[in-house]
């Protein structure tokens, strides 16, 4: 699965825009995950070139933030919500199933890298509570038996 | 007024006026993060479809929400004439073709799924707008247009009164301006209260040059949508806020930093910030008054800390987002360590109502100290999870039964959440309380920036505490001990108690460490435990019960509970072992069985099979134990 890494050039090119002391890291390391879904190794000393930084310092804050990756997603991406709605109609009671069916703990990667699990932040869309996203899409109301069909659907590739 | 404001304003008034008078029904679908998770995409998609396929004259558009997210998607349809508008629930996509074809074929209305009259007269028991009783004792000004423009056309914004108030700031000294924020008593709605008009001033008489502004639309706390909602639904409001404030307080450029989970806000402020740039409302000697106001919409990447202020700042700087130690404040170091100025999307978005009606118009829409309206999302174990817009001082019970619509069937009231995972929890009994700052602070705690969470007697204390705990501890930015080592403490008490070890010791070490947490640099950690203190005040009990008697009283933490076969002979059993993701229950020569060191407690099995399987506590009680110990 793992797609060759993108070459220095490709990736200097993607980043030419964006320069030092304007708070363009973050605008640079999106845009290196939204190209490529997530920040290739290579790409965190091309982006402190065309800042003026170091690898240190851009690793150091990508690392800050959840929603960077340094692993290309998988086909099926599963985010968990973990809001206080979900949790308070039976959300942990879902995760606890999830990660039981589909071997994998929050923030896994099947081997194969056919699916993922993920804990979602909440985002207001609570009328559906509990939930999950996959692939970004909700699938709400769920009960935990819909939830392990679900994730038994996934593990078996249907 | 400004010369190029106004023609720019007649302009769009004159196309909003064509639209509204082409004599074309028009069908607009909501189109917000809300919807969206009911299919309000494919309801639109099939919606154009249809249109297409019939060859009817009609417009379809899009349209923000108007707070009824349990009932999305939400459609409004209007009569050719334009003599009245139904607002629609529900229109899901299985319902889209024949809804349409209902009311632009068949030319009727579809009783079942209305909402209520938006316009025109009351019939057929659909009650006006204005009566519904979700929309009773509401007052809309920041939600004025949410559900009736498009939120991607600024001529829609513009024709309803939009940058009127810019236009009037424009007039006006800075000073002037500043004076009427602060007359209207208009306090920061990030949760902090700060009189928003101080906070400018701060910016104004600052030294350094350039000044910033930024927009935190960070909005973190879980079960707070409501930021979200005004940029979905009418980004251009926050966009002319900050306009006002870049008048008032001399700033140049400003930055919206917008969370991650928010995509569509995201992309919504991008289309309102291109347009406002094409109408020459942003960028360089804006409307020929020769002021200049850059705007970037900045996508934050997964962090709550960075809704912290100086969090934030470091995140655009780009650094981790570490909140920074205060002083410096903002306004004399702020982004690049240049003077700025941050506030909450709410409180921007206040900033056009004040300088288009007044301070005392603003401030006089109730006799509560609190000044203005303020938007709240309801969440939790309610039946109606909507976003509404009232004035402070109504009681929380009346958010909960009117606007909430009460318990789901079958759930009572055990407490509630206002302000996110660093406020606290209260009890039923303080129900009364009314939506107000004081109160809150009082007790230790905040109202929090518009989120209200109510829970039920199925949900334990112990679980909330660890769940909101953990969250703090997963967020916390690792700078102080007490932070980052004190939440982590905090969760492995609280999970060791869920487990059914907890010790007599626990509670007090749990106190201490609430006591020693406020030394901590920033928001995050000051008020990382306030939930634990909040719970170990009401309910203690409950903490008391778990530790000493390892008992649950809400029947659900995981360590105190266990589950058994209820009925041997019960027909269902096969499914309830299908379905146990970790084959827990088996069935062996004596019959079925629950292996409790597989079992998780998921509870799938009692889904499918209610009536095979049923919940014990883990732990026989102290008084039955000796005489079955006995009997072995």
């Amino acid at each position: 699965m793992a797609a060759a890494e993108p070459s220095l050039e490709e990736l200097r090119q993607l980043v030419s825009e964006f320069r030092p002391n304007r708070g363009h890291l973050l605008p640079a390391l999106h845009k290196v995950q939204d190209t490529y879904g997530y920040i290739p190794r290579s790409a965190i000393e091309v982006i402190a070139r065309q800042l003026n930084t170091t690898p240190a310092l851009v690793y150091g804050a990508m690392t800050f933030y959840a929603e960077f990756r340094t692993h290309p997603p998988a086909q099926t991406e599963i985010a968990w919500c973990s809001g206080p709605t979900c949790r308070i109609l039976g959300g942990d009671r879902i995760r606890e199933a999830l990660e039981h069916t589909l071997g994998l703990p929050l923030g896994g990667y099947s081997e194969d890298g056919r699916y993922a699990l993920h804990l979602g932040q909440c985002n207001g869309t609570c009328s559906e509570a509990p939930q999950v996203w996959v692939n970004g899409r909700v699938v709400g109301r769920l009960t935990v038996a819909d939830a392990i069909r679900l994730a038994r659907r996934i593990r078996e590739g249907a | 007024m400004n010369a190029a404001l106004q023609s720019l304003i007649t302009r769009a008034r004159e196309s909003y006026e064509a639209w509204l008078t082409n004599g074309r029904p028009k069908v607009n679908v909501c189109i917000d993060t809300s919807s969206l998770a009911r299919g309000a995409d494919e309801t639109l998609r099939i919606i154009r479809e249809t249109v297409a396929r019939e060859g009817i004259d009609a417009d379809i558009g899009i349209i923000g929400s108007w707070g009824f997210c349990w009932m999305e998607p939400t459609v409004t349809v209007r009569t050719a004439g334009g003599t009245r508008t139904i607002l629609y629930g529900n229109v899901t996509p299985d319902r889209a073709e024949e809804f349409v074809r209902r009311v632009l074929v068949d030319g009727e209305e579809v009783p079942e799924l209305a909402i209520a009259v938006v316009e025109g007269v009351s019939n057929e028991g659909i009650v006006p707008l204005g009566e519904h009783p979700f929309m009773q004792g509401q007052v809309r000004r920041l939600m004025a247009n949410c559900g009736i423009i498009d939120p991607e056309n600024i001529d829609h914004y513009l024709a309803r009164g939009g940058y009127e108030g810019f236009a009037n700031a424009l007039e006006r000294t800075p000073e002037e301006i500043i004076k009427e924020v602060l007359d209207s008593g208009l306090g920061g709605r990030g949760g902090g209260g700060f009189p928003t008009g101080r906070k400018w001033d701060f910016l104004r008489t600052a030294t350094a040059e350039p000044k910033y502004l930024v927009c935190n639309a960070d909005e973190g706390d879980p079960g707070a949508w409501v930021n979200r909602i005004l940029m979905e639904s009418d980004p251009q409001l926050v966009i002319e806020g900050m306009l006002i404030a870049a008048r008032a307080t001399g700033a140049r450029e400003g930055y919206i930093y917008i969370r991650y989970e928010y995509p569509l806000a995201f992309q919504r402020m991008k289309v309102a910030v291109a347009q406002a740039y094409e109408r020459g409302l942003l960028g360089t000697n804006i409307c020929g008054s020769g002021l200049d106001f850059d705007l970037i919409v900045f996508r934050g990447a997964g962090s709550y800390v960075c809704g912290e202020e100086t969090g934030l700042m470091s995140s655009i700087d780009g650094y981790r987002g570490m909140p920074r130690i205060k002083p410096p404040f903002p306004a004399q170091a702020g982004l690049w360590n240049k003077p700025t100025n941050v506030n909450n999307v709410e409180s921007y978005a206040n900033a056009p109502l004040i300088l288009r009606h007044g301070a005392a118009w603003w401030s006089s829409v109730s006799d509560a100290k609190d000044k203005g309206t303020k938007m709240f999302t309801l969440s939790g174990a309610i039946k109606q999870m909507g976003c509404i817009e009232i004035p402070f001082g109504y009681p929380v019970r009346r958010l909960l039964e009117q606007y909430g619509g009460g318990m789901r069937d079958g759930s009572v009231l055990k407490g509630f959440q206002p302000g996110g995972p660093l406020s606290g929890i209260l009890p039923a009994s303080e129900i009364d309380l009314p939506v107000a700052l004081d109160p809150y602070r009082e007790r230790g705690m905040f109202l929090g920036s518009g989120g209200i969470i109510f829970f039920d007697q199925h949900t334990s204390v112990v679980d909330l505490c660890t769940y909101f705990v953990g969250f703090a501890e997963d967020e916390s930015c690792g700078r102080c001990t007490t932070c980052h080592g004190g939440t982590q403490r905090a969760v492995e008490i609280l999970r060791r108690m869920a487990a059914g070890g907890g010790r007599d010791s626990d509670l007090d070490k749990l106190e201490e460490l609430t006591r020693t947490l406020v030394w901590s640099n920033c928001l995050h950690g000051q008020f990382a435990l306030t939930t634990v203190k909040l719970a170990l005040r009401y309910f203690r009990d409950e903490f008391e019960t778990v530790i000493r008697e390892k008992r649950d009283p809400a029947g659900v933490l995981s360590g105190l509970i266990r589950y058994e076969i209820a009925n041997q002979a019960d027909p269902l059993l096969p499914e309830a072992a299908d379905i146990c993701p970790t084959d827990a229950i088996v069935e062996t020569h004596e019959g079925w069985t629950i292996v409790d060191e597989l079992c998780v407690r998921c509870g799938a099995c009692r889904e499918v099979a209610p009536g095979a399987v049923r919940v014990v506590e883990r732990f026989a009680q102290p008084a039955a134990e000796p005489t079955a110990a006995a009997a072995r």
